[in-house]
């Protein structure tokens, strides 16, 4: 299996000198199609700037981001940004979903920004495997808070990425919500063929991963 | 949008109120500029010889006829003017005029809609206007603080000068009702001459001065003043219109910021942000000057007649353009903000 994405001996370090911090130390890292990975670390470990370099939205110190084979950190802005969109689905922490945009809506957005039309059929399969048929026409602050991770994970899975990107995605939901969740996202990186990597403090929700990195500070290790 | 229709209806609301006053205050320059001056755009003349010393007001200006002499021009005619009162032989009714007189065949002499051209003296020609203040045809009326008296013979289309609805007549005419002592020949006094197209025939320009016709029309009285005024209050209001754009758009935009990250994140760029800003900002803007200028031409039709008010479509499609702009400028004052917002904020 070829990995859809890599992270190969990446170094970030903030500010000079003294005060120079570094956030990651010659981190490896890789994922491929149909595999579900964790990142586990506490807070303030590196994980935030991990999924940020592998995302593009920072550039390491050293080293390289390939996603599907392509350097990420050489491209212009815009290019990242297209990749951003066309390649990576991301599901964060609190809701990432439009407050003023219904659940269907949110998804018309994706095929807005992509300039096609609505995959209405798309939509209505995704939206009964994450079972939100019901809340279709509902907007977010009517929806519970697994119901609106579940929207996240449809959008995400939506524009058909090459890898999901999941920051925290039950830090605002009770044990057995965050399990459902995680069990779903498992559930369709598999049904799906998706690479999906998932960033986390709990060390309980790891049991449905394929494979898990452990990070402290800075130190990935992959178990 | 649809969910934040309080805040959005309330900028569409204000914009509704700026965009209100500046039509009014547009529909008012412009009557007011229309009293001081339609006599004056009917002639279609294109410049005016004053005397020298008249500090270029017409009413101050006194040449003879015969300084006629010195000017050419496709068309030239002379002009005399009378400030007073029109009334009937029983003062039923009185009105202030501003009276006119020139050559009876003269370019400036308005074309008739009811009766005859004046062929004979005594004759006045009154704008049609007045036929509805109770003047009519054949009627034998006063002019001026003389007892001389003078016979309607016709009516044309309604025209103003200096606010007051005109009369034409001829130059011994009015000389007569002046009560000038050189009420014949040459040597009559008149204001001043009018032409298209004129110049003086040589560098001999007698106590004559030459004036454009812009010229001419800045310096009647008062013209400048109220002119400047209402436009000078309209300018404000496209820069406060700005302003209110500008900062509503600026507190969404920080109110949004988490937002924007999130989208950004996602690969949805700057410049999509900034569209939808702006199709915000515009639609919002249309909204209020539609609406605007809907209220302004409704409250046309109920406004008393005396309150000079005119609408010129193609100042008021400016105006709305000019009000438009203020709103993409406004929400375009937001680009930095929504450039620097870092993604990365969104995640961790």
């Amino acid at each position: 299996m070829t990995a859809v994405l890599a992270l190969q001996q990446i170094n970030k370090q903030f500010g000079h000198g003294h005060t120079a911090v570094t956030a990651l130390k010659d981190a490896n890292f890789e994922v491929s199609a149909g595999q579900f990975v964790a990142i586990i670390g506490p807070s303030g470990s590196g994980k935030s700037t991990f999924l940020t370099i592998a995302a593009g939205l920072q550039t390491p110190t050293s080293g390289q981001v390939l996603l599907n084979g392509t350097e990420l950190a050489t491209q212009s802005e815009k290019a990242r940004l297209a990749y951003r969109f066309n390649e990576i689905g991301f599901i964060l922490q609190s809701s990432n979903l439009i407050p003023f945009l219904t659940v269907t809506e949110q998804l018309k957005l994706v095929d807005k920004m992509a300039k096609r039309s609505f995959q209405a059929k798309r939509a209505q399969t995704l939206l009964a495997e994450l079972a939100l048929t019901e809340v279709a026409t509902a907007y977010p602050n009517e929806l519970s808070g697994g119901e609106r991770q579940r929207v996240a994970i449809v959008r995400a899975l939506y524009n058909d990425p090459s890898v999901i990107l999941a920051d925290e995605p039950t830090a605002s939901l009770d044990t057995p919500r965050s399990i459902d969740v995680v069990e779903r996202l498992a559930k369709e990186a598999h049904q799906h063929h998706k690479a999906i990597v998932m960033v986390t403090h709990d060390q309980r929700l790891i049991g449905n991963c394929d494979v898990v990195y452990k990070i402290e500070d800075g130190v990935m290790t992959k178990q | 949008m649809r969910h934040e229709k309080l805040r959005y209806g309330l900028l569409s609301g204000v914009l509704l109120l700026i965009a209100l006053v500046v039509f009014m205050l547009a529909g008012l320059a412009n009557g007011l500029s229309n009293g001081n001056r339609q006599a004056i755009d009917n002639w279609q003349a294109t410049d005016v010889y004053l005397a020298q010393n008249a500090n270029e007001t017409l009413s101050a200006s006194q040449v003879k006829l015969a300084d006629q002499s010195l000017i050419k021009g496709d068309q030239t005619a002379p002009l005399a003017t009378l400030s007073g009162t029109l009334r009937t032989a029983k003062n039923a009714h009185k009105t202030t005029v501003s009276a006119l007189a020139t050559t009876r065949n003269s370019f400036i002499m308005p074309k008739i809609v009811s009766g005859h051209r004046i062929n004979g003296q005594n004759q006045l020609l009154i704008s049609e206007s007045l036929t509805t203040d109770g003047y009519k045809l054949g009627q034998t009326v006063r002019l001026g603080t003389t007892t001389k008296t003078v016979k309607i013979v016709g009516t044309y289309a309604s025209s103003t000068y200096m606010i007051s609805p005109t009369v034409y007549t001829d130059i011994a005419t009015l000389n007569r009702l002046k009560a000038m002592p050189v009420t014949s020949g040459k040597q009559q006094t008149v204001n001043g001459f009018v032409t298209k197209n004129g110049q003086f025939k040589t560098s001999d320009h007698g106590s004559l001065q030459r004036l454009t016709m812009a010229t001419f029309i800045n310096k009647l009285p008062g013209y400048s003043a109220e002119q400047l005024t209402l436009n000078t209050m309209i300018y404000f209001l496209f820069a406060i219109a700005l302003a209110i754009i500008g900062i509503f758009m600026f507190v969404l935009t920080l109110q949004k910021q988490a937002l924007f990250g999130v989208l950004k994140v996602q690969g949805i760029g700057t410049n999509h942000i900034l569209a939808a800003l702006l199709t915000q900002s515009i639609a919002m803007a249309l909204i209020g000057i539609v609406i605007g200028l809907g209220i302004t031409v409704g409250l046309a039709q109920i406004m008393p007649a005396g309150l000079p008010f005119a609408i010129n479509w193609g100042q008021f499609g400016l105006y709305g353009l000019a009000l438009l702009a203020a709103a993409v400028v406004g929400a375009l004052l937001s680009w930095r903000t929504v450039a620097n917002i870092d993604p990365a904020v969104a995640i961790g």
